[in-house]
């Protein structure tokens, strides 16, 4: 058993290692020939005062390596200098990896009061990693029971705290049933769950760790941290576990962060800045790691990542003898797609699963073993990292939003590359967006918006639609546009999703789990009809500006052509509040977009009634009759606006621009009838102008009414040519010009 | 002890009011100072008060009052237990969209002392929606500001088209459809 090779016996009295003596000078050496603290340009006063702190961090350590008996704080005050040494130099840089190793030992060996013995756990602050031996031997005192529960505990939470900068785990690993053991204690239980958690690997579920665990939960009751452990053991052994457990569970762990979380932040924070360029997130070793915060750090593969000692990495055939007994290839030795390749079978991921985050060699691989407890180990990572730094929940973290923003970043970068959304990320976009304030990283959560896995309505509606409808009635014109933008990307990501779906219908059945393709077309059907309703009010509140409209139909651009492009049998037209405002508005852009739209509607709409009229079958998806009459209607009003002068007269939609000839008569505008059509509408008189200017340089009278006849085709070619291409597919397609020559305004309407 | 009423009083052209109720002073000192050096074009009145009712004595200068915004902090029990006390001084008809609550310590939601589930109800039962902010932070401020003023353009009928009680029946979390 590993714990036995390092029990000692606490009577002896501690040698004075000589080996570490030397290593701690090494550090100190190291330090200042460290290439990262060169390029500082300090002042020579500066290295001297650091010099001086590390001689006396130095001292500070040897002494706690020899200190024999229970000194007592108060009257000893060389215990004292040494103790407030070690404290304000973890605090204010970390402590180096050989420290710990001496630090544990004497915090765990009950030497000491425990009033010291917190204070130097409290002050374990790594500066660039832990060394396992260390890790390991100071679990060894655990077993002697020299040290008091209270400091058992405080020990657990730190590992915890620090398990990602623990440079190896292959014995921590190996000393898994030792931590088990601790489930017992009720104070502890919780935070070795957690402990466990993080060590669970897919051989460390034994039957008999499972009887147990059911045992505590009978005896404890349902524990959110029994939980955690059962779930993640189901997933590695689903059928060794047959109890039923909550699907969702929002937070198993209370954040055991201790006191050293906010250090180490600093320190990180600390040396960042002390860095002359900033770090690009990128695939390298392990050097870069003490700059970065901790979720930075982990974007980066560490060196010691896998279990492997040392890296020949020289020729192909070395590989398989050194690697033959651990049977894996380091990660961080992955450079190119061709390694990938060849190594695909005796790959291991790395034990900081954010370093896939940036790595897309192993995002590949990922992709394609679709192991699940690798998504979980992903989920679990960034689910609490995404929680503790939350810049608008923590506000402590406030001062990191630029990092945090990068974060965001990253995963949404992440999700393209994958194409799918993260439920990590999903369960905190909705725990987090009813109390967001729509201001702090938009952009980067809008974007996560995109990625958004479908799911039903009524959840998307409580978390999802109420608050952003809350955040977008009440915030500016831009939030407004920004918010359509990202979800008209969540449309067409899951609008991809049902295609693929499709193509992969053919090797299997097609739509798995719980979603069929009415489900589908019920969800989409729902974000659709929630779009139109915001956009309806935002036009409202925002008098109709012409950047919202831009990007209001820009989602209707999708919306009308979700039939023919996706393969998907949805169509709704825009309500009458974003039409109509679209018809009569001032800007010509605006305009040739919804001609534009019109025209993929009815081309939609005409395919989907030949398809049912030669098929006549998947009749369970026709478009309703009311679809077309919709359709119909709007067409009516722009044929009757722009074409035949009519719109007054012929609109038959309810809320339209009918109205009785007396209340037009009324307005005592004169040539009412003709005030919408192409010559006259206040978004193409502009170029009516100019046309008249071109095909009558000397008359200054600006006389519209000459524009027809042959004039009106003279018009309509200069329109196309000024690159109204929408307003030329809508004319060409929907106005059935009985015959070129006569002019004939008749227009052929119906579908 | 006066009853504050939404329609008692004339509105002044071009003008709007709006009254911060809540326990912290200097909170809402910064609010207003936040709101005031926002760009906007129309007068604006911001009253700060404690708690209801308002002192009787100088009602006659005040303007019509707008839209009422109650402050909690989800720190304090107290801040809560102030607003529901005050609400009772506030007519009806001022619940048909001219009142929000402003929530502010979202920052610190480890150390509420406030079920966020009483907030939750507190908007359902008083029709009025509620905003979530942390007031500490500046950016947020000046966003929560900006939030509140254009509510206030609307209660105050600024927006055409578009009243204070339709505002509030979209602002409504459709849940209880």
């Amino acid at each position: 058993m590993q714990r036995r090779q390092s029990s000692k016996n606490s009577k002896q009295p501690l040698q004075v290692r000589h080996s570490n003596q030397t290593d701690l000078s090494a550090w100190r050496k190291g330090g200042r020939t460290d290439p990262e603290k060169s390029l500082q340009n300090r002042q020579s006063r500066n290295s001297q005062v650091n010099e001086s702190k590390q001689d006396s961090l130095e001292q500070a350590v040897s002494y706690f390596e020899k200190v024999q008996d229970r000194v007592s704080l108060k009257k000893n005050e060389v215990l004292q200098k040494h103790l407030a040494t070690v404290e304000s130099i973890a605090l204010q840089k970390g402590l180096p990896p050989e420290a710990f190793d001496v630090l544990l030992n004497v915090a765990l060996s009950g030497k000491l009061a425990d009033a010291v013995n917190t204070r130097l756990l409290k002050s374990l602050i790594p500066a660039s990693v832990i060394p396992e031996t260390s890790v390991v031997s100071s679990v060894s005192w655990l077993c002697v029971s020299k040290c008091s529960g209270s400091i058992q505990l405080l020990f657990v939470r730190w590992l915890i705290t620090v398990f990602d900068f623990i440079d190896h785990k292959e014995q921590l690993h190996a000393l898994y049933g030792f931590f088990f053991s601790f489930l017992q204690d009720e104070k502890m239980c919780p935070y070795v769950c957690h402990l466990l958690y993080l060590l669970t690997r897919k051989e460390s579920v034994k039957p008999f760790r499972i009887r147990r665990l059911l045992d505590l939960q009978a005896k404890m009751g349902m524990q959110p941290h029994l939980q955690a452990l059962l779930s993640l053991y189901k997933l590695f052994c689903p059928e060794l576990v047959s109890i039923t457990l909550p699907g969702k569970m929002k937070t198993y762990f209370k954040n055991s962060e201790g006191p050293w979380k906010a250090a180490i932040n600093t320190i990180r924070r600390r040396n960042q800045e002390n860095s002359p360029v900033s770090q690009p997130l990128f695939l390298g070793t392990a050097q870069h790691q003490s700059r970065k915060r901790k979720w930075n750090t982990q974007l980066v593969i560490p060196a010691s990542s896998a279990n492997t000692n040392s890296l020949a990495g020289d020729k192909e055939k070395n590989h398989v003898d050194l690697y033959s007994t651990s049977e894996s290839f380091p990660v961080e030795q992955l450079q190119t797609f061709s390694q990938l390749l060849q190594n695909i079978h005796h790959l291991e991921f790395p034990s900081q699963m954010g370093s896939v985050l940036t790595n897309p060699l192993l995002l590949h691989y990922m992709n394609c073993i679709k192991d699940e407890s690798i998504y979980l180990r992903l989920y679990y990572w960034m689910g609490q990292t995404l929680q503790e730094e939350c810049s608008w929940c923590v506000v402590d973290s406030n001062q990191y939003e630029e990092e945090f923003k990068d974060f965001l970043e990253t995963i949404y970068k992440t999700e393209c590359f994958l194409q799918e959304g993260f439920s990590s990320c999903e369960e905190f976009l909705y725990k987090s967006l009813p109390l967001w304030d729509g201001f702090c990283c938009r952009s980067q959560i809008l974007r996560l918006v995109t990625w958004i896995p479908l799911s039903s309505f009524s959840e998307m509606k409580s978390h999802l639609y109420d608050p952003l409808a809350q955040l977008f009635f009440t915030s500016s014109l831009y939030f407004k546009c920004s918010v359509l933008e990202s979800l008209k990307e969540l449309l067409q990501n899951w609008l991809n999703w049902h295609v693929i779906q499709l193509d992969s219908e053919s090797d299997s059945q097609g739509y798995s789990l719980n979603t069929t393709l009415s489900g589908l077309v019920n969800v989409v059907a729902e974000l659709i009809h929630f779009v139109g309703w915001i956009s309806t009010v935002a036009l409202r509140l925002e008098s109709n500006a012409t950047f919202l409209l831009y990007f209001i139909l820009d989602f209707y651009e999708t919306v009308c052509d979700i039939y023919l492009r996706y393969n998907l049998p949805l169509l709704i037209m825009p309500p009458a509040g974003v039409f109509y405002p679209a018809l009569l508005s001032m800007d010509s852009v605006s305009l040739n977009q919804l001609c534009y739209i019109m025209y993929r509607y009815r081309t939609n709409l005409v395919a989907a009634k030949e398809n049912e009229l030669i098929k006549k079958k998947i009749l369970q998806f026709q478009f309703s009759s009311q679809t077309y009459q919709e359709y119909n209607q709007y067409i009516i009003a722009m044929v009757g606006c722009l074409w035949t002068s009519s719109a007054f007269q012929k609109d038959i939609h309810p809320q339209g621009v009918r109205l009785d000839d007396e209340v037009l008569k009324k307005t005592r505008v004169q040539e009412f009838k003709t005030s919408f059509n192409i010559v006259y509408h206040p978004a193409m008189m502009g170029y009516a102008l100019l046309f008249l200017q071109q095909a009558w340089p000397d008359d200054n009278t600006f006389n519209f009414s000459l524009i027809k006849g042959r004039k009106w085709n003279w018009y309509l070619q200069y329109l196309y040519a000024q690159g109204l291409k929408g307003l030329k597919l809508f004319i060409e397609s929907s106005i059935n010009r009985v015959s070129r020559a006569s002019q004939s305004k008749e227009g052929n309407v119906q579908v | 002890m006066a009853v504050v009423r939404p329609f008692d009083k004339l509105p002044a052209l071009n003008s709007a009011a709006v009254l911060l109720v809540g326990s912290d002073e200097s909170l809402q000192q910064k609010l207003a100072e936040a709101i005031l050096k926002e760009k906007k074009n129309f007068k604006i009145s911001i009253h700060l008060a404690t708690s209801l009712p308002l002192p009787s004595e100088r009602d006659h200068l005040r303007p019509r009052i707008d839209l009422i915004a109650f402050m909690i902090d989800i720190k304090s029990k107290y801040s809560l237990k102030n607003v529901e006390a005050s609400l009772a001084h506030v007519d009806a008809s001022f619940f048909l969209g001219k009142v929000c609550f402003l929530v502010t310590g979202v920052g610190r939601v480890n150390y509420c002392s406030v079920e966020m589930n009483a907030i939750w109800k507190l908007g359902e039962v008083y029709c009025s929606p509620v905003l979530y902010c942390e007031l500490e932070l500046e950016g947020i401020r000046v966003a929560t500001a900006q939030r509140l003023l254009r509510m206030l353009q609307i209660c105050a009928g600024h927006i055409p088209g578009v009243s204070a009680l339709s505002f509030g029946l979209l602002m409504r979390n459709s849940a209880d459809e």
